[in-house]
């Protein structure tokens, strides 16, 4: 299958191998590890509180922003994987007509390969392109598999650039009852972890911040309830903020993380005051349900909706198809290693 | 010069998927939520960003829309709302959905080679568009333009006249208007009386003069073309914009036969002051017998009878003829020809020859002959006359732009056969030898359920009506036919006309097997069309279009009624005196009746049929006379009688 992109083509052309292949992990990311440890900020341990009674914030305009990244192999220089890479991040604003509409939108193409490890009319031709070309560590280059894992670190990395840059950019344009809702932690950036309207949604949990009992009560969390809130310790270089977790479907019956959110938000007072009405209000946004997104119990529709967007824009050979795996013609190119 | 529609934001965009893909015939596009677009819509996808500049230029009508949301399965609505359908409008975020819409390919440039359409962008039709789309360019333009406005078609706040071919609506291309539609409506005549309108005045004048026939065969529908109707600003705003002028017709000649008095006119438009425009529609032997074949069922009429009624149409009737038994006769009338077979029948009694036939024709079938011929007078007393002269349409001088309405709306249905069958026999005879006075006449005919049945006998009635689908386009001979289920009309009759209406219609109509081609989202339209609202099929057309026309600017029938409400049956010597008035304003009705006073009615009616067909000067006089002198009533002498011989005593014995 022929990937589209003149620099694509020009390094076929300088000798790389043509490939296709897109790794099954390009179709979503990995939580990252994270280190766990909080402290307790609204009660002295980990509680939990019902929503019974929480009036859920109803903001007139929310703006929701998620990002994603797409990547593909499409060339070996030797055993030296060419990755292209697309990351993208939008925003869209709903407003009293309860209607999503873009109002921010940031993409960019990458290649990353090691430049050193290709054949030099490889490399030359990669360096003419118009092109941002990545390189993952000398240590990685030796073999495909780190390789690619230390490749898809990269476009991670893009796409985590993206979406501060925009949610950032977005926040000073922010109206005065406007909130921003971030799939994702807020605390990788300080405007973010600063704003009074900032709420991040964490749906993946991979990292752990308690244990034993209070372990046992964040993920035995009933629906309809919330805990108390507390703040993550030993986050590395990232920013202070509150968090607490929200259970938005029954988990009985699935499993302990179905339905399970952890939310973020500014370290301030007003959070902690403010916790049960976010909570119900990011309880309310379980419906319309995001379906056909296999995380749906987690997923808020919004968020479903800003990335179905995203991908609805996204370059369409960056995806897998039944046929990309059928033996294709030889290259006319000479097949020489580095 | 950039024009209009190139500046016009795109509407939606042309999508294709391996499952929908985009067809020379047919394709799908997206619009917004909000769009203005519907099923019948009109619209235009171009390559490039829409001026089509050097590329391909597709039209095409919406036959079908879809809306749908990303909701995997209805269950995950129940789920979010938690079984609760309030709760489900209380969601913070709306669903993403879409309207997708089917168009079919009206029209593509170039059009060769054809192509499927181009995943370009939709724009809404302009006018410009709308003529291209539908071909219609190829007959608004040049020398001799044959366009005919039939409706407007509107979408999304666009308006465009939409035009048939006077070829293809008229001849010789094509021919003939079928409409159907439910009844009660006022559709299918209302919209026959506005494309009459049109044609009257849009008719081109190198095609030569156009006339209309219309039989009136239900209340009063047709009986105020005359007359002015009530229209509304709407209304008048649909005319302009169709150039058409919101008047009545100018000229319309009425003809409805009498009742069985034989003095008062069998119509609805019998009001003082319009009845006088109403010409009596009487017809006599020779009229009755060239369409015999109309009025004898075909069951008991064999081929000996079809020849003995051929032989006296030829040899007997209008013609000095020797009976074969000393009898000498000229017959014109039912009643000559009674006399006629009584001395026959006589003759044959008397001749005692043994023998049971007559120049070669059996007893027995000149009885059967007899007997139904008779029988057409009583059945149909008032249209045919025994022994009067007849009083028939101005054969050879019909004239341009004129409507003539035969009201055979009370007639008996054999009689409407008789005049069906008549007047458009005569029309093709004199459209054939162009002696009719006008180049093109247009018959308009309901109830095609009736006289063209699907099924059923093959009666003379339907024949013609074949006759005519088939070949009165090459001789101006048009039939206009409307009925209520189109199933259910001759398939040949149905299917020759080139122009198809539709008005709303029925939903078991539309199960049918001949609304098959049409889409789901099509049939409901037309099962909900407005009054007022039509679909049009045309050959220059390759999809039906939807148009809407603006009510005719005549009186309706029912409101007619109600304006000019029918005068009651005159007695017999009012209704002769009100005739001859007709005919001569100096009449004084009491003279009439002072005329008519102690005559046979008889007499009365031939005496006042031949007067009208003369139209004297002096109508009076001239009746009297064909009336006779009257005698005077002579007392009776007073019997001689012999005096009692004796008076009456006083005894008391």
């Amino acid at each position: 299958m022929t990937v589209s992109g003149s620099w694509v083509e020009a390094v076929v052309a300088a000798g790389a191998v043509p490939a296709s292949h897109v790794p099954d992990a390009s179709l979503g990311r990995d939580d990252l590890d994270e280190c766990t440890g909080a402290d307790p900020i609204e009660d002295p341990d980990l509680r939990v509180h019902p929503l019974d009674d929480a009036p859920p914030l109803a903001p007139g305009a929310v703006c929701f922003l998620d990002g994603i990244e797409q990547w593909r192999v499409i060339g070996y220089g030797g055993i030296t994987p060419i990755v292209r890479a697309h990351a993208a991040a939008a925003i869209r604003r709903r407003g009293p007509d309860r209607r999503l509409r873009t109002v921010a939108e940031a993409t960019e193409d990458v290649a990353i390969t090691r430049l050193d490890r290709l054949p030099d009319a490889v490399r030359r031709a990669l360096e003419a392109a118009a092109v941002r070309v990545l390189e993952f560590p000398a240590e990685d280059s030796a073999s495909p598999a780190l390789a690619l894992a230390a490749a898809r670190l990269e476009v991670q990395k893009v796409r985590a650039v993206l979406e501060r840059r925009l949610a950032e950019q977005r926040l000073r344009a922010l109206a005065a009852a406007e909130w921003l809702v971030v799939d994702g932690v807020l605390s990788d950036s300080a405007a973010l972890s600063d704003h009074p309207r900032a709420l991040g949604v964490v749906k993946s949990h991979g990292a752990r911040y308690f244990e034993g009992a209070e372990l046992e009560r964040a993920l035995t969390l009933s629906d309809g309830h919330r805990t108390s809130v507390f703040r993550p310790k030993g986050r590395g270089a990232r920013h202070d903020i509150y968090s607490w977790y929200v259970r938005l479907w029954p988990w009985e019956g699935n499993d302990l993380l179905y339905g399970l959110l952890r939310l973020e938000a500014r370290a301030h007072p007003d959070t902690l005051a403010l916790a049960a009405q976010i909570a119900a209000w990011v309880r309310a946004e379980r419906a319309p349900i995001a379906t056909p997104d296999r995380r749906w119990d987690r997923l808020l529709y919004p968020i479903h909706d800003v990335e179905t967007y995203l991908r609805a824009r996204a370059p369409s050979d960056l995806t897998s198809h039944l046929a990309s795996r059928i033996p294709q013609p030889a290259p006319r190119s000479p097949r020489t290693a580095a | 010069m950039i024009e209009r529609r190139h500046l016009a934001p795109p509407i939606g965009r042309v999508v294709a998927t391996e499952q929908k893909p985009a067809t020379p015939h047919q394709f799908h596009f997206w619009t917004a939520n909000e769009t203005t677009i519907g099923i019948g819509a009109i619209v235009r996808v171009a390559e490039g960003r829409g001026t089509g500049e050097g590329g391909r230029v597709v039209y095409g009508v919406v036959t079908d829309g879809f809306a749908y949301s990303d909701l995997a399965t209805p269950l995950h609505d129940v789920v979010g709302a938690e079984g609760n359908p309030a709760r489900a409008a209380e969601s913070p975020t709306v669903r993403q959905e879409i309207r997708l819409w089917t168009a079919a390919v009206l029209r593509q440039t170039p059009e060769e080679p054809l192509q499927p359409v181009p995943l370009g962008e939709v724009h809404v039709a302009s006018d410009v568009d709308v003529a291209q789309a539908l071909r219609m360019d190829t007959y608004l333009g040049g020398a001799q333009p044959t366009a005919i406005p039939v409706g407007l078609y509107t979408s999304g706040g666009l308006e465009a006249p939409v035009y048939v071919d006077a070829d293809f609506l008229l001849g010789p291309e094509a021919a003939h208007l079928n409409i159907s539609g439910v009844s009660g409506l006022a559709t299918k005549t209302s919209a026959v009386e506005f494309v009459l309108a049109s044609i009257f005045q849009h008719f081109p004048p190198h095609k030569g003069r156009v006339a209309a026939v219309c039989f009136n065969v239900k209340g009063p529908d047709l009986c105020f073309l005359d007359r002015p109707g009530a229209l509304q600003e709407e209304d008048r705003r649909r005319y302009e914009r169709l150039a058409v002028e919101p008047e009545p017709f100018q000229r319309v000649r009425y003809y409805a036969p009498f009742k069985a008095d034989g003095v008062n006119l069998n119509t609805l438009r019998t009001h003082p002051d319009l009845v006088g425009d109403v010409e009596p529609l009487v017809w006599g032997l020779r009229e009755v017998l060239d369409y015999a074949e109309v009025l004898l069922n075909r069951d008991d009429i064999d081929a000996k009878a079809d020849a003995f009624i051929d032989f006296l149409a030829d040899r007997v009737v209008d013609k000095e003829f020797e009976d074969g038994f000393g009898g000498e006769h000229r017959v014109v009338t039912f009643a000559d020809l009674e006399r006629l077979f009584r001395s026959i029948f006589d003759g044959l009694e008397l001749a005692s020859r043994g023998g049971d036939s007559w120049r070669t024709h059996h007893i027995a079938t000149m009885r059967k002959v007899r007997n139904r011929l008779a029988n057409i007078s009583t059945r149909c007393k008032g249209l045919v006359t025994d022994d009067g002269p007849s009083n028939d349409l101005p054969w050879g001088r019909f004239e341009d732009r004129t409507v003539y309405v035969v009201d055979v709306a009370n007639v008996d249905p054999l009689g409407q056969d008789l005049v069906f069958a008549r007047v458009v026999s005569q029309l093709r005879e004199r459209l054939e030898r162009r002696d009719l006075g006008v180049d093109a006449v247009v018959v308009f005919v309901d109830e095609l359920n009736k006289y063209a049945p699907a099924d059923g006998p093959e009666t003379y009635v339907k024949k013609m009506l074949l006759d005519i689908s088939e070949r009165g386009r090459y001789l101006g001979l048009v039939l206009f036919g409307a009925e209520q289920f189109r199933s259910q009309v001759h398939r040949r009759v149905v299917g020759n006309a080139g122009t198809v209406v539709f008005g709303r219609m029925d939903a078991d109509e539309l199960a049918t097997p001949g609304y098959q081609v049409l889409s789901p989202a099509i049939k409901i339209k037309l099962a909900t069309l407005p009054i007022g609202e039509l679909m049009v099929r045309h050959p220059h057309f390759t999809q039906p279009i939807f148009v809407r026309f603006p009510r005719p600017a005549v009186l309706r029938g029912r409101d007619g009624v109600e304006r000019y409400p029918p005068a009651a049956d005159l007695p017999f010597e009012d209704a002769v005196a009100r005739q001859l008035v007709k005919l001569d304003r100096r009449v004084r009705p009491n003279q009439v009746k002072d005329v008519i006073a102690d005559r046979r009615e008889e007499d009365v009616r031939r005496a006042l049929a031949h007067t009208r067909q003369a139209r004297p000067q002096d109508a009076l006089a001239y009746f009297k006379r064909l009336l006779g002198g009257r005698v005077a009533a002579v007392p009776a002498a007073a019997r001689e009688s012999v005096a009692p011989l004796n008076p009456i005593s006083d005894e008391p014995y």
